[in-house]
């Protein structure tokens, strides 16, 4: 209980410990009264004086940085997330974050499952066959695939299968219906997962040929069972842990790493509108992004570890 | 008991007859000859001990005979169990053998059970193999077998997971996984060597219950003398990988030859002796098994060896009883060795020097 | 003595700092070298560029003309620099920083573990892209701004190495003999601190090069001169891949080839000393 306890209160300082960093940058690296107002900020005619003295006293633009920050944070956490500086008529950033989520989590939804229907039967694959020409290979491959920068691969994937093959559509409408949207995000989702499942394949693989090792899987083989069902039934199980706690983790770090995918293939997810808000200076888009972002990494760091607990009947709960 | 005609089964007679069987293992260092030249027989419902120091080869025997080898391992020799020939061109799949007609204990069962698999699943699965059982006739097989093993609440235990057992209950699961199928054979690979004194017995107890009830031929592989003296019906003593003593256990006790067998049997710590009685133990270590020097391979430690011990090997040749055979120059009992015993005695060594 | 540890580490090992060699070789004397002008145009009267590779045009020419190859040279030239700074700058502050926590331990390791989470918590190509759009985009900043993020991780590094080196017996006999913290640090823990971060520099060069490249990719890499993230970007058009594919994949070779030597040659190393670790 007391580890829990603790676990707590350290993600709870984190979070305030990042939106204290976050805030801190945006107001005093930009400037958030030019974005409000675009060009009528630095300008000396009556009306525009009083459109900032409005725009000052709404957002508390007077007071000190400290007293904003809490403001601030008072009102995020009761769910106000404030408004959209640079659009017109400054539609709440809710609109835009319940608009953006599902995409973002639709490509990352696809790129883990795509990651691990490659990456376990190829690391159970080249785990039975150890060291012989077919491991050899895959284990170049897999360094290769985690070497590439992922948006030299975007292109390159971008290259053969939108161009030379032709399978996938280069352009969507944001009006497509869902099946077609699901078929975009297809190589975005590719683009992801190849390296990921390197990664993942390689760890798995390296947990399977160590269990393979141990004496319960020779007294299975003692029992008739073969080599097939061997490693599915009686080796997999207990090699997977390495893997699900770094599919966990990468899971959280997902979510705020696709920017470079969604911006390369136009999605419309959470990523690229940090990107555009940070372009256009758009706070208020930012701070919440950054903090949704931050949450969910540390909230799925928190769930893998209780998931954890629950799967190994060897610790206790 | 399970009245099932399969292949391979054979219900009385011969089992098994392995006629010069050597395993050598590929390794960086050279081929290591872990088994050298062994033969032996047994028969339906028989019990042979396997016994050796660690490294003496019993345990590479053992699996070799089963064939549970890793792909650096390769044997020669022949292998017959019932009328099929294991080894060579024709040899039968083994899997299809493994769990029905032989099956194996192993030493340690925390190690030797699946721990995130539930017991009744272990126990299960060769059922559903090799049986063909549906879920639920496994099911109550498992909890039959639990029972034939003596172990408490089969209900309760079949959904349990290896750590919840205590050590002597998980070498019992691991005995019923092995009769599951009513093999006609099982190998026991130091059976207790890893649980507590008070439960060995028990254990033992149960292999030789359930070898009489089934008419099952065990074969037995232990470091200790004292295991085998009430269990089995014939005992072979390994070293070096070489079998140097075969004998019915009565008459190995009685009319031992091989020096070794008498060390053997003297470190053995007994009941009788006074406390803080020193024990004896053989001195040495047992040999390197990638060039083996000629000769003997315990010539190095044994008390009588001689020239003759360290130059050319001794065969395994038979006494006037048929059933015993040993492989020693001046066995136990011979004017060498009465001479040397009487040096020792003395004080002096071979050659009569202090 | 070189030739047991070329031995243990490889051909292919020196065969990847051979390339990285010759690649910075002909970054840094680019200037020098018979290479076409990275910004020229080579217009060939009556043909519309661009042009495909040729004896005249290795890599060929972008829409605009310009020699490629000479571009991806000059390209190097920046995505190394970047590398490096950003390597450096994070051993130098990352790593001093790492080091005093692992060996002080108490308060001071707490406070500086907590600020090391609290930038690895932080998406970090958030951070770089919110600061290099906040501030300028010029050469300095970006090459800064990734060292900023190169600090945490490197320095959770050192600070870990330091722990484990820190129990040994060697620091013990040396505090034994009475030498200071200060010297203890420097004489005992740093060489063989070194040697593990030696491996991190490497790969996190990598990282860094990288980096760039995604920050081109969002528009926000440096404004002045090419770079392989920039050059990658003109080229990976919907239309340049269909007509002119060479724009972006001369680029992508030189990057990944380097990329690749980098993570190689840190990974030969690290597990070089890991096996004389464990040979220990």
């Amino acid at each position: 209980m007391n580890y829990w306890v603790q676990r707590l209160t350290a993600s709870v300082m984190l979070l305030l410990a990042v939106s204290m960093l976050t805030f801190g940058a945006m107001n005093l690296l930009g400037d958030p009264l030019f974005n409000i107002l675009g060009p009528a900020a630095a300008d000396t005619k009556p009306e525009s004086l009083e459109k900032v003295a409005a725009a000052k006293e709404l957002y508390h633009l007077d007071r000190p940085l400290p007293e904003r920050y809490v403001r601030w944070l008072g009102d995020m956490v009761t769910g106000d997330f404030g408004v959209q500086f640079g659009s017109t008529g400054q539609p709440p950033v809710s609109n835009l974050i319940a608009e953006r989520f599902p995409r973002s989590l639709t490509l990352i939804v696809m790129a883990q499952l795509l990651a691990s229907m490659i990456a376990i039967p190829w690391a159970l694959i080249t785990a039975a066959r150890a060291n012989r020409p077919a491991d050899r290979v895959s284990t170049i491959n897999s360094f290769l695939l985690i070497a590439m920068p992922n948006f030299a691969l975007a292109v390159i994937l971008k290259y053969i299968f939108g161009i030379k093959l032709g399978w996938f559509p280069l352009t969507f409408k944001a009006t497509d219906p869902w099946l077609t949207r699901i078929y975009q995000t297809f190589l975005p989702a590719l683009t992801i997962a190849l390296p990921a499942a390197a990664v993942y394949q390689r760890l798995l693989r390296t947990d399977l040929i160590t269990t393979l090792q141990e004496d319960f899987i020779l007294m299975a083989r003692s029992k008739g069972v073969s080599r097939r069902r061997v490693l599915l039934r009686h080796a997999l199980r207990p090699s997977l842990f390495s893997f699900i706690t770094v599919f966990g983790i990468n899971t959280g770090a997902l979510i705020g790493g696709s920017l470079i995918v969604e911006s390369i293939f136009r999605i419309p997810g959470l990523g690229s509108a940090i990107v555009e808000a940070i372009l256009r200076e758009d706070f208020p888009i930012v701070l919440a992004i950054v903090m949704i972002i931050t949450t969910a990494f540390v909230l799925v760091n928190v769930v893998v570890d209780i998931v954890y607990t629950l799967i190994d009947p060897r610790v206790k709960r | 008991m399970s009245g099932l005609q399969t292949e391979g089964r054979v219900d009385t007679g011969r089992i098994l007859t392995v006629e010069s069987l050597s395993t050598t293992f590929a390794t960086e260092r050279g081929p290591v000859r872990a088994v050298d030249d062994v033969s032996l027989t047994l028969d339906r419902g028989q019990s042979l001990g396997i016994v050796g120091e660690s490294g003496s080869g019993k345990t590479v025997l053992s699996r070799s005979i089963m064939g549970l080898l890793p792909s650096t391992a390769r044997r020669e020799g022949s292998i017959r169990f019932g009328d099929q020939e294991l080894l060579g061109p024709g040899a039968p799949d083994m899997s299809r053998l493994w769990g029905r007609e032989m099956s194996m204990v192993f030493q340690n069962p925390m190690v030797s059970l699946n721990p995130v698999m539930r017991i009744g699943e272990q126990i299960a699965e060769p059922l559903r193999i090799h049986l063909g059982m549906s879920r639920r006739d496994a099911r109550s097989t498992a909890i039959r077998l639990l029972r034939d093993v003596r172990i408490p609440e089969p209900e309760r235990r079949i959904n349990q997971y290896p750590h919840e057992l205590s050590g002597g209950m998980r070498q019992r699961v691991m005995i019923s996984i092995a009769l599951a199928c009513g093999p006609s054979l099982l190998f026991a690979d130091e059976p207790t060597t890893a649980l507590d004194v008070t439960v060995q017995a028990q254990i033992l107890d149960l292999i030789a219950e359930q070898r009489a009830e089934r008419n099952m031929s065990v074969i037995l592989v232990t470091h200790d003398l004292g295991v085998v003296a009430g269990h089995t019906d014939v005992i072979a003593v390994m070293y070096g990988g070489r079998l140097v003593e075969t004998a019915p256990t009565a008459t190995l006790f009685a009319d031992m030859r091989m020096p070794y067998t008498e060390a053997l049997l003297a470190s053995i710590p007994r009941l009788d002796q006074p406390s803080h009685t020193r024990l004896t133990t053989i001195p040495g270590r047992p040999p390197e098994l990638i060039d083996p020097p000629p000769g003997c391979p315990f010539a190095p430690r044994c008390a009588y060896a001689r020239d003759r011990c360290r130059e050319e090997r001794p065969p395994l040749s038979p006494t006037q009883d048929p059933t015993h055979s040993y492989a020693c120059w001046f066995p136990v009992g011979s004017p060498e060795y009465l001479e040397t015993r009487e040096q020792l005695a003395a004080g002096l060594t071979i050659g009569g020097r202090p | 003595m070189t030739d047991t540890i070329e031995k243990r580490l490889g051909t292919l090992f020196w065969v990847a700092v051979g390339w990285l060699a010759v690649i910075s070789l002909l970054a840094i004397f680019a200037p020098l070298l018979p290479i076409k002008d990275p910004d020229a145009y080579y217009l060939v009267k009556g043909v519309r560029p661009p042009y495909s590779p040729s004896g005249t045009h290795w890599f060929g020419t972008d829409q605009d003309a310009r020699d490629m190859f000479a571009r991806t040279i000059y390209g190097a030239r920046v995505s190394l620099v970047i590398g490096f700074v950003a390597i450096a700058f994070g051993m130098l502050v990352g790593g001093t920083a790492g080091i005093i926590a692992g060996y002080l331990r108490g308060r001071t390791d707490k406070l500086i573990s907590f600020i090391f989470i609290v930038f690895l918590s932080f998406p970090s190509l958030v951070l770089a892209i919110l600061i290099t759009a906040l501030l300028d985009r010029g050469l300095v900043t970006i090459a800064l701004t990734l060292g900023v993020l190169a600090v945490a991780p490197v320095g959770r590094l050192a600070r870990a190495s330091t722990l484990s080196f820190a129990e040994r017996e060697f620091v013990t006999a040396a505090r034994a003999i009475g030498a200071g913290d200060r010297r203890i640090i420097i004489r005992e823990l740093l060489p063989n601190v070194v040697v593990p971060m030696g491996a991190l520099a490497l790969l996190g060069m990598a990282v860094a090069i990288v980096a760039e490249g995604g920050l081109a990719f969002l528009g926000l890499s440096v404004e002045k001169g090419p770079t392989w993230g920039k050059l990658i970007l003109f080229g990976a058009g919907s239309r340049e891949l269909e007509k002119s594919p060479w724009i972006a994949f001369g680029p992508i070779i030189i990057l990944f080839i380097t990329v690749l030597a980098l993570n190689y040659a840190g990974d030969r190393i690290r597990s070089y000393f890991d096996v004389k670790e464990i040979g220990l």
